[in-house]
């Protein structure tokens, strides 16, 4: 029996590649999207929760950024 | 499907924080009303908001669209100004008139942010007012701006300026022989005043006058500058004062044909009528004297009536307090914008009250003891901290001829005799606590309570809370007070009260233009990204409490990066100051790096041992310190400072903290920039948000931060936290650590008591209210205070 899983390889800084473990962990999305933990850089993860991901970073980056020109 | 979810999530999020928005206003609204009439003294028109006069149509990207309100001049490119219906103006620091304009616009408005080509100011209420009390008249400051706009001036604005400023500074509340007077130059309006019934009942009648007759004081303005005195005693300056008008006049008459004549002439005659005031000064002036035990309802029925009274301390007439044996030394050089603004405060032979706002190291305390020196009246000093209560000594001592029996110091740790003593210098907590004192100190206070104070001086006024203030003000009874400040913010907007509990601000000083004449140092500022160790990254993500705060101060990334930066520096033989407001990451930092630090419950004694190396031991040239530098710790030398945790998003505390080094520095010309300012930021940590937060302020005074990705260099020194292992036993340490170890230091002892008072306040009351931080000071309800002074 094979089975076939679609991903995409992810190449990010390493304390990145701790949040995303983090959220896989902590089933943010609702399930696990991590199949491999490559190396300090690298993981391996299903293709489909990639948008939703990146929706999730942008809204993390907003947090940690403070628009100066508003009083 | 889980992004609906997170949208409806966030909904909620908003609302819940709009309603906690909400509910704060009501909180700081009931903290308004409780100390005391505050509310009450803000007149009616001072809370109004041109803001919402008019609302353009905005487009994508927020620019409002005047065409169709505002007329283009067919001279525009020559006026320097563009006025905006929302009270906004917008400044051209390239355009020739723009000396005047600025003096111009720094007298009526606020400044909002100052960078290098524009200039933005903003009318308020409060700045008018201070328009009004130096002397400004409603009709010359519309036509002005008229004739220094690029436009026509929109009619809201027009209406807002003469709303704000008819009414205001026609009557003045004059301290003369010790008695009150209220006094105006326009008689209707003291008529007008006398029809009330309550002040009716507190004017002072002298026996046998009879009720029918107005029976007003006439008298004169007598308007010779106060200063005088003062510039006679250093010809020099004096001398070189119409030197540089004559300049002016000069660069005027090369750039006339450039310039619309009208803005010149109109100008001239501004300034020629201030001449005359300033030498004339014949003004009829009519006055009735009131009850002393009646000044404060008479206040408050005027503002009521929306006449609020300007305080004046005619100190040259006060016969019954002594004068006191103070002068400057001749040797003293006031610089011309501490001549400025003090020429503001005495402009008409009276002293003002008000606010005094000068950048950290431009040489406030200088201000104010020239102020005592001119006032020369028993004088009370009222600082943050021990330390800085000494440094005021010392500047009294460096700067004036006072004798140093007259000099008289009231802390904790050093209480001196006050008998015939001249210049008190004490901290405010000394003043307002409440709880019980020792022997010596009540005694002591008994005695302050019963003088009668020429001038308060109080030192980074922008520290303390109205209520703390209010209780100051009715211990110690002073004619005239001065406030001095680097930064007139705070995070709530309650630096609106002092306007009406000291005055208004009188003069603020411009930062840029003082760093370009080297009156300050000229930093280069920067903020350092520490990438987070995975490790840590991961113990961030998954911990919840306060220990956040712990593990982004301690990211070894950011150790190496202050390790290396230290290095670097003292190589260059510069002097390093390192901030750390957690007291955990100071002594871990300071105790693995071998250098001394000193924080809260430091000793003074050990305080000013480890300064005094570092000032004059060439070995020690770097020190740790917490939160209780942040305000008044004089370091001239120090020229390097580098942060590695702070008061979460506090814009005051950044400010001040680069004060530490603004001093200017000596042999400076060779080098673009002579000191630096570091700001060390772990990378994807709420750290990095609080740092934008951080550096408003600083940007609004036109300076700019350089974001350093990578120090370059730094992989080749041989710096700790190298290895894993390493790192591993650090982050153990940290979670080994307590909650208790997570707190940023709670002002202990004498530093920064101010910001203990304020934790007493509502949420949004602390600097960066909206942070989770915060919450926990709320709960923590025991007041430090208390505990200390029961060991007392």
């Amino acid at each position: 029996m094979v089975n076939v899983l679609k991903g995409v390889l992810v190449e990010c800084d390493p304390a990145m590649k701790q949040l995303l473990l983090h959220l896989d962990e902590t089933n943010e999305f609702g399930r696990k999207f991590v199949i491999q933990d490559l190396d300090e850089t690298h993981l391996f993860i299903s293709a489909d929760i990639v948008e939703t991901l990146q929706d999730r970073i942008d809204d993390l980056m907003d947090r940690l950024s403070f628009p100066l020109a508003e009083k | 499907m889980g992004g609906n979810k997170k949208e409806k999530r966030e909904e909620k999020k908003q609302k819940r924080a709009r309603v906690e928005e909400e509910e704060f206003e009501y909180e700081e609204d009931d903290d308004f009303v409780e100390p005391g009439e505050v509310s009450q003294e803000v007149p009616a028109a001072a809370l109004r908001d041109c803001d919402k006069e008019e609302a353009a149509k905005t487009d994508e990207f927020g620019a409002q669209d005047y065409r169709k309100t505002l007329e283009l001049k067919p001279d525009h490119t020559s006026r320097p100004l563009w006025i905006a219906p929302n009270g906004h103006i917008f400044l051209e620091s390239f355009s020739p008139v723009y000396r005047h304009a600025h003096d111009f616009l720094i007298a009526i408005s606020e400044p909002v942010c100052r960078p290098e080509h524009i200039h933005e100011y903003k009318l308020t209420a409060y700045s008018l007012y201070a328009a009004v009390s130096v002397g400004l008249q409603t009709g010359d400051i519309i036509e002005y701006l008229r004739r220094l706009s690029k436009t026509s001036l929109p009619d809201g604005i027009i209406e807002f300026i003469k709303l704000c400023t008819l009414s205001y500074g026609k009557v003045k509340l004059v301290l003369k022989h010790n008695c009150y007077f209220v006094e105006s130059q326009f008689p209707e309006v003291l008529q007008k005043l006398l029809k009330d019934p309550a002040i009716q009942a507190s004017r002072k009648r002298q026996e046998g006058e009879e009720e029918s007759a107005d029976g007003f004081i006439t008298g004169e303005l007598s308007g010779k500058s106060a200063l005088q005195l003062k510039k006679a005693a250093n010809g020099k300056e004096g001398e070189s004062q119409p030197g540089t008008s004559a300049e002016d006049a000069q660069n005027g008459e090369e750039k006339k044909e450039e310039v619309p004549e009208d803005i010149f002439n109109y100008y001239e005659k501004m300034d020629r009528e201030e001449e005359d005031e300033e030498e004339e000064g014949a003004l009829k002036t009519v006055s009735f004297e009131i009850n002393q035990e009646n000044v404060e309802d008479v206040q408050k029925r005027c503002i009521e009536l929306e006449y609020p009274l300007l305080a004046e301390y005619d100190f040259r007439n006060d016969t019954v307090n002594p004068d006191i044996n103070i002068d400057l030394k001749p040797s003293t050089v006031l610089r011309p914008y501490q001549e400025k603004s003090l020429r503001k405060m005495f402009g008409n032979g009276r002293a003002r009250s008000g606010v005094i706002v000068l950048p950290c190291g431009a040489g406030k305390t200088l201000v104010g003891v020239t102020a005592a020196c001119t006032v020369r009246k028993r004088c009370i000093c009222l600082a943050t901290s021990g330390v800085a209560v000494e440094q005021w000594r010392s500047q009294f001592k460096m700067w004036s001829t006072i004798d140093d029996s007259l000099i008289c110091r009231f802390t904790s740790d050093a209480k001196d005799k006050p008998m015939g003593c001249a210049v008190c210098i004490s901290t405010y907590s000394m003043l307002a606590h409440t709880t019980k004192r020792s022997y010596e100190a009540e005694k002591m206070m008994e005695w302050m309570q019963n003088q009668e104070w020429g001038l308060m001086v109080l030192d980074e006024v922008q520290t303390i809370p109205a209520k703390m203030f209010r209780r100051v003000l009715t211990i110690v009874n002073a004619h005239c007070k001065l406030g001095l400040t680097a930064t007139l913010v705070r995070e709530d907007d309650k630096i609106a009260d002092l306007n009406f509990l000291i005055g208004p601000k009188l003069y603020e000083a411009n930062w840029m233009e003082l760093q370009n004449h080297g009156y300050i140092a000229r930093v280069q500022c920067a903020e350092v990204w520490c990438p987070m160790t995975p490790e840590f990254y991961r113990e961030y993500l998954t911990t919840k409490s306060q220990k956040k705060l712990l593990l982004y101060a301690m990211n070894p990334n950011k150790f190496r990066a202050c390790q290396f930066l230290i290095r670097y520096h003292e190589r260059r033989n510069d002097k390093i100051i390192v901030f750390s407001d957690n007291v955990f990451a100071l002594q871990h930092y300071a105790v693995t790096l071998n250098k001394p630090y000193l924080y809260g419950p430091t000793t003074q004694g050990e305080r000013l041992q480890i300064l005094q190396n570092f000032q004059h031991n060439p070995k020690v040239n770097t020190i740790f310190v917490s939160k209780v530098a942040d305000t008044s710790f004089d370091l001239p030398e120090a020229n390097v400072l580098i942060q590695i945790s702070a008061h979460g998003g506090s814009r005051r505390q950044e400010a001040q903290r680069l004060g530490r080094i603004l001093r200017a520095k000596k042999g400076s010309a060779a080098e673009e920039y002579n000191a630096y300012f570091y700001s060390l930021v772990s990378q994807d940590t709420v750290e990095m948000a609080y740092s934008l937060k951080r550096q408003r302020f600083l940007i609004n005074q036109g300076y700019s931060y350089k974001v350093i990705t990578r120090l370059d260099g730094m992989d080749e020194e041989d710096l700790l936290y190298r290895t894993k292992e390493e790192q591993m036993q650090l982050l153990q340490k940290v979670l080994a650590a307590t909650d208790k170890d997570a707190e940023e230091e709670r002002a202990l002892g004498e530093g920064g008591k101010a910001l203990v008072q304020r934790k007493t306040g509502t949420m949004s009351s602390m600097s960066g209210a909206d942070d989770t931080i915060y919450m926990e000071y709320r709960k923590k309800q025991v007041h430090p205070l208390f505990k200390k002074f029961k060991k007392t």
